[in-house]
């Protein structure tokens, strides 16, 4: 893909990723043939703010955990107070970096 | 999830489960309804959907079953998943299979489903109206 639509792409949504990740994914967008460009750009990906948001308000229900798919740990969470209160104040600062590992995953589908 | 990733997680909530039901185990039940570890019901005065099952558990363990649907039916889900879970890690690790993760696996998507999601979040929902009725 040209080098100009991958930048726009990662520029509008380094966000979504870890850092990290940014390098990688650019190189394998380029290598990309343009046939997926469709594809990419149309990728559902989540929002780590809002799963922050998610998580401070409703963390306690598993809300936050239901919303990234992770069905059985929001079970787990729901089942048992938050994971004794504990786990919700653990998940407030582990969520954002679940979110864009789960986007990372998504993502990784289409490109290789 | 990953196999062992899952098996830790799994083993350290057993574990903390326990634990916890060793240091609540001489609570007066009937006497408990001050506010306990619950953040929620510390902050809003209301109970939560989950709320009660540290209550059910013991009253299990007491022999109690009607007590414990009472007091939260969460609490039944709990005391198998603590009986279960301990013993199919046990029989996995040992048989160096991966049952349980595939289990798991199977019923998140079979959870995720509209029509089993749906009634199951209603009687979440239901649950907690009863807390809150019953003032837990």
């Amino acid at each position: 893909m040209e080098a100009q639509k991958v930048d726009m792409f990662i520029m509008t949504n380094a966000k979504y990723f870890e850092g990290y990740q940014i390098a990688g994914i650019r190189e394998r967008l380029i290598a990309l043939e343009d046939s997926k460009w469709a594809m990419i750009s149309s990728v559902q990906l989540k929002d780590p703010t809002i799963s922050l948001i998610v998580s401070i308000l409703a963390g306690h229900f598993g809300i936050d955990r239901f919303i990234l798919g992770d069905t059985g740990l929001g079970i787990a969470k729901l089942l048992t107070c938050g994971g004794l209160g504990i786990w919700t104040i653990i998940d407030w600062f582990l969520i954002m970096g679940v979110t864009r590992e789960k986007n990372m995953h998504a993502i990784q589908q289409l490109l290789y | 999830m990953i196999r062992n990733k899952l098996y830790v997680l799994v083993s350290t909530a057993c574990a903390t489960g326990y634990i916890w039901l060793f240091i609540n185990y001489h609570r007066n039940i009937s006497e408990s309804f001050e506010p306990g570890i619950c953040l929620f019901k510390r902050i809003t005065g209301i109970p939560c959907p989950s709320c009660g099952s540290t209550r059910s558990v013991l009253s299990i363990l007491k022999g109690d079953f009607i007590g414990a649907l009472f007091w939260n039916p969460f609490g039944v889900i709990i005391m198998s998943i603590l009986i279960l879970a301990p013993l199919w890690i046990l029989y996995d690790i040992v048989l160096r299979k991966d049952s349980l993760l595939q289990v798991y696996n199977r019923s998140e998507i079979f959870l995720r489903k509209k029509w089993i999601a749906i009634p199951l979040i209603l009687l979440v929902i239901l649950n907690w109206i009863w807390n809150i009725y019953k003032g837990l």
